[in-house]
């Protein structure tokens, strides 16, 4: 039986929802972009932060009283998700609903300043209120209570292909006579601290924009934000194929593994979105696109909406379900030399098939591919 | 209790059997040493090394000494590997000792915290503005999939990994949707297991709630007064049973059920009616189509903190009456994501040299749960079936079913 996407929520720095998001992007809006800063350190970086009116009408649940910002994220993307499909395909029962939230940083600001008490001033001053929150898999709990789920929920953490790995995790699910629905959450919360450990690795830039595919790469700037995808028996993008990947264990290495994903994947009739993002990724991808799938449409919303890590590469399934959903792609800015590759030019396209590329900054590539019934 | 079966005329499922595993822990390096250990009911919780715990109200936990942990197998420095890694490593080299074939389509592993250690030294170099020249590094290794990763590539192996961080109930999460992937015939071999390195943030933070104790750990004890934190990794080679047969593979055991089942009732603690463990371990014996009377032993989650086995023990009472538990964290502390793959060890043992764990420091019957407790020394006893229980917070409850299988 075909696994199909029922319903999908993005909180994003262009804002919430599927369509005003995609709207935006094929507009050429890009998120904005601010200073963020730390009392630990003089060093200012810059991030994509999600804008504040676009958590304003999440439900007043005694679980989000306290929840940091990616738990927000997540609650918001998860209900707009599940709302969707309810209103596409019918009721969903969340006792037959497994969850699956992906992360790579995970609860960054309350990590911090739990942690931060204990350099400071020693571990009598550790907080019991804020410790909870450092968990991984806080946001997934704060998660299934509002939305009443009882069944299975499981956090997965890895790089940025995480969302990937996610989506083959949901699949299997799928094929437990006890779960008929798979919710698969993505999110992320931008920190000082973060920008300044991937500016300390080497990937970051300090300020926009982020140009894909510049060879030596420039370095990229970090986001935040939600995504969800809400997956089932009946929906209007079909999941085709994952392809959990492998590691890669040098840089270098990545495009090797990035091409033999891509060489299962490819299909003349897919356009791709790649997750360059600014670092060794872009040429990671290049390599692989120029060998696998030479001539095929590819986009990556970076510099628009910036990298949002471990909620990437389901906000990459979003953006494919969206390109087949409305047969155009965003124009790619910022692009200042040419890689040879294909990019959209903002006009209509003809792809019944989205390949969703994901190499990540730790190790990790993956893909799947979506199709629509055209 | 009525007998659960609801294949409905469905093709059997594809059977799941353990081929080899490896285990580090407080308990010991190796199979065998963990087993003497158990067997001789030994308390391996011992004053906390690894960073300054004076502030703390606890002040021990159960570890792995760093003199029995390998050296980093490949080119890189020991040094710049994370402790963790040499953990996993360690479990592997003697999992692949059982069974050198052994090539995994895809590795399932729980955490809590990865290379949290490293994450403290650059916070800590962040703070006093010097000792920033390794960051790169701490923060290369930090994230959880690294160490398993790495220790993945010292044995050449490159198969996706899923890093499930369902806090406390990591491991057993691991296993189980490992037993899932290969039992839907979707997949024939799987790595899977938990791994966890203690650290100053997580150890701080169970002393902030208070639920560890600065006494013994007493889980299901009237005086119980909390936990104490563990280390260690635990991995297992999982396979289809037909096709380990086929090439000969050593048999140890097979995992029969699995029950997963979220509780929303609080983000830290259980709801007190058991409903949640209740549930996991229900599904777990639905999904084995047995029964509550077929399961001979229970290792249970059995922190020692109040309410967590309140709600554990008053779900075991009401489904399962006398059948015998213990909670082996009483002797080598609370390793949070390696807890589940490594007391999934512990009821391995236990079905292959017939015996029941023992759960130590046990002196008073608590009058609320009306327990059969493995109390302070293990023995001898026919068993078959042996249900493991890990639950955590976020209210995540997972359950395994093991039982014994002829060579």
């Amino acid at each position: 039986m075909s696994l199909r996407i029922a319903g999908m929520g993005w909180v994003t720095p262009l804002g919430r929802g599927i369509n005003p998001v995609w709207s935006r992007l094929l507009r050429g809006d890009e998120g904005g972009v601010t200073p963020i800063s730390d009392a630990i350190s003089d060093k200012t970086y810059s991030a994509f932060r999600v804008p504040a009116e676009a958590l304003k009408d999440l439900p007043p649940h005694p679980r989000l009283r306290r929840a940091s910002a990616i738990s927000r994220f997540a609650a918001a993307a998860g209900i707009d998700a599940l709302a969707e499909a309810r209103s596409a395909v019918g009721d969903i029962d969340t006792d037959r609903m497994a969850l699956i939230f992906a992360v790579s940083n995970g609860g960054v600001v309350y990590t911090k300043r739990f942690y931060h008490n204990v350099v400071e001033t020693g571990a009598q001053s550790a907080s019991p209120l804020l410790f909870p929150e450092t968990v991984f898999n806080a946001p997934a709990s704060h998660l299934a209570a509002i939305l009443g789920i009882t069944g299975a929920s499981y956090t997965l953490v890895g790089d940025g292909a995480v969302g990937v790995l996610a989506m083959k995790m949901a699949s299997d699910l799928l094929d437990n006579d006890t779960v008929d629905s798979c919710l698969v959450v993505a999110a992320e919360e931008a920190d000082w601290l973060l920008c300044d450990a991937y500016h300390k690795w080497r990937l970051l830039k300090s300020e926009p924009p982020i140009e894909l595919f510049h060879q030596p790469p420039r370095g990229m700037i970090l986001s935040e934000g939600g995504g969800a995808v809400l997956l089932a028996r009946q929906g209007e993008v079909q999941i085709d194929t994952i392809d959990a990947g492998a590691n890669f264990s040098k840089r270098d290495a990545a495009s090797e593994i990035v091409g033999r994903i891509l060489h299962g994947l490819a299909d003349e009739e897919a356009c791709i979105v790649a997750s360059a993002n600014g670092t060794f990724v872009d040429l990671a991808e290049q390599k692989a696109i120029e060998r696998e799938l030479p001539g095929g449409l590819v986009y990556s919303f970076k510099p628009a909406l910036g990298e949002s890590v471990g909620a990437a590469a389901l906000w990459q399934v979003i953006a494919g379900a969206q390109a087949l959903r409305t047969g155009r792609l965003p124009k790619m800015p910022h692009l200042a030399q040419d890689p040879g590759l294909n990019f959209p030019t903002g006009d209509e396209i003809s792809c019944s098939k989205a390949i969703i590329l994901s190499c990540g900054l730790n190790q990790q590539a993956a893909g799947l591919r979506l199709r629509i019934d055209l | 209790m009525a007998r659960f079966n609801d294949l409905n005329g469905k093709t059997p499922p594809a059977r799941v059997a353990v081929v080899a595993t490896g285990v580090i822990s407080p308990l010991g390096c190796g199979l065998d040493e963990t087993l003497a250990s158990l067997r001789s009911n030994k308390d391996c919780v011992s004053p906390v090394t690894q960073f300054d715990v004076q502030k703390c109200r606890c002040k021990t936990a159960g570890q792995v000494p760093d003199d029995r942990l390998p050296p980093n197998r490949n080119s890189r420095k020991t040094a710049r590997v994370h402790r963790a890694t040499r953990m996993i490593v360690a479990a592997l080299e003697e999992l692949f000792k059982q069974d050198p074939e052994f090539k995994p389509e895809l590795t399932v592993i729980g955490t809590t915290s990865g290379g949290m250690s490293f994450g403290q030294d650059y916070y800590r170099a962040l703070h006093r503005h010097r000792g920033l020249r390794h960051s790169p590094r701490w923060i290369a290794n930090y994230l959880p999939q690294k160490p398993v990763i790495d220790a993945q590539s010292a044995f050449q192996i490159s198969a996706p990994c899923q890093i499930i961080a369902n806090a406390c109930a990591s491991g057993t999460n691991a296993i189980g949707h490992a037993f899932e992937c290969v039992r839907s015939g979707k997949y024939q071999r799987v790595l899977t297991g938990g791994y966890d390195a203690i650290s100053e943030l997580v150890f701080v933070g169970f002393d902030s709630l208070q639920a560890s104790t600065p006494e013994k750990c007493r889980p299901f004890d009237h005086n119980r007064s909390g936990m104490v934190l563990g280390e260690g990794a635990a991995i297992f080679a999982l396979e289809d049973l037909e096709s380990a047969r086929k090439r000969g593979a050593r048999l140890l055991g097979e995992i029969v059920g699995y029950g997963i089942s979220t509780d929303n009732h609080h983000l830290t603690q259980p709801d007190p009616s058991g409903s949640g463990p209740r549930r996991a371990m229900e599904q777990a014996l639905r999904s084995a189509n047995r029964s509550a009377e077929d399961v001979d032993y229970i290792n249970a989650h059995g922190t020692a903190t109040t309410f967590n086995d309140a709600a554990e023990g008053k779900a075991i009472a009401e489904l399962f009456g006398g059948v015998p538990i213990s909670s082996t964290k009483s002797m080598m502390g609370h390793s949070l994501g390696a807890a589940g793959a490594i007391e999934a060890i512990v009821c391995l043992l236990a079905l292959q040299t017939q015996f029941l764990p023992p759960n130590i420091n046990f002196r008073s019957a608590d009058q609320g749960l009306d327990l059969n407790i493995v109390a302070n020394e293990s023995r001898d006893a026919k068993i078959d079936i042996v249900l493991s229980n890990s639950f955590g917070f976020g209210g995540t409850n997972a359950s395994i079913l093991i039982q014994k299988l002829a060579a």
